[in-house]
């Protein structure tokens, strides 16, 4: 893709991204909020469409699709209100996490701008598909295999957690259970 | 032209909008969208190293695709915690949960 290309999709979708991710926490509906963290991270899939990484931006595309469809039965379950009809307010600590938030958006966005970083520019047609499965059959496959087991250990965990009774199973120890 | 710069600086804005959501909102829920957002912009901040300033490409996409197993892992437990909370308090807000508060 072209510098002028590259350009005429960042600006847009980026710009794009910024509203919706911003909009997920405006709005008073979970289930909206749900959708509209979906398309946040499916235009920052886009974005890194825009940026030579085509393997992993749409491997981003269909792991957030995924994961936010989850997301939004969640939202359902746990909020009172999921269409959002009466307008409730999800927001405590407004004046000092919105300052926070400002503070060190705008530093880091300082910083980037005004440090000096290489420019070693990226060939257009790396890094591929092929180039990034040696790479996890290579060097990387420890690290890989680490993601596996974290993947099947957070599966095991997860459920343990969650399910009825907590790890000490249904009948709960003296002290653990809690009135419903 | 996009360069670095701007990059990095729409990955800080979209990190600064993730902390509003984990400090502001009240439900656990929407907490973990907060941290979903964060590590995205961390992820926006890899791809545009990859892009601009890194020979090694293909080492840093392998990176990413650890950002990705981590979202999807911080989701799952965090997930698990708000179903056992629920179970526990029926509540998922944040602000009823004040046994180690001071």
């Amino acid at each position: 893709m072209s510098d002028l290309a590259t350009a005429l999709v960042f600006w847009p979708v980026g710009a794009l991204m910024l509203v919706t991710a911003l909009y997920v926490f405006v709005t008073s509906s979970m289930a909206r909020a749900g959708l509209l963290l979906l398309a946040a991270l499916a235009l920052e899939g886009l974005l890194f469409l825009a940026l030579a990484s085509e393997f992993l931006g749409v491997l981003m595309l269909l792991m957030m699709s995924a994961e936010m469809v989850i997301m939004v039965f969640f939202m359902v379950m746990f909020m009172p209100d999921p269409g959002g009809l009466m307008g409730m307010d999800m927001v405590h600590d407004k004046r000092r996490s919105a300052g926070a938030a400002v503070v060190v958006g705008l530093l880091l966005a300082v910083v980037a701008v005004l440090t000096d970083w290489p420019a070693q520019m990226l060939p257009p047609d790396a890094p591929d598909v092929r180039a990034i499965g040696f790479e996890v059959m290579g060097r990387s496959m420890f690290s890989f295999l680490f993601a596996g087991m974290a993947i099947l250990f957070t599966i095991v965990g997860g459920i343990m957690v969650a399910k009825q009774g907590g790890r000490y199973g249904v009948g709960a120890p003296a002290g653990e259970a809690r009135e419903g | 032209m996009i360069t670095l710069p701007v990059v990095l600086a729409f990955a800080a804005v979209l990190f600064g909008i993730g902390l509003y959501g984990v400090l502001g909102q009240t439900n656990a829920v929407m907490v973990i969208m907060g941290v979903e957002l964060m590590l995205g912009a961390a992820m926006l901040n890899v791809v545009g190293f990859l892009r601009f300033a890194h020979q090694d490409s293909t080492s840093g996409a392998f990176f990413v695709l650890i950002l990705l197993t981590l979202m999807a892992l911080e989701a799952a437990i965090g997930f698990g915690l708000v179903i056992s909370t629920f179970r526990n308090r029926r509540t998922a807000e944040v602000d009823d949960l004040t046994d180690l508060s001071g």
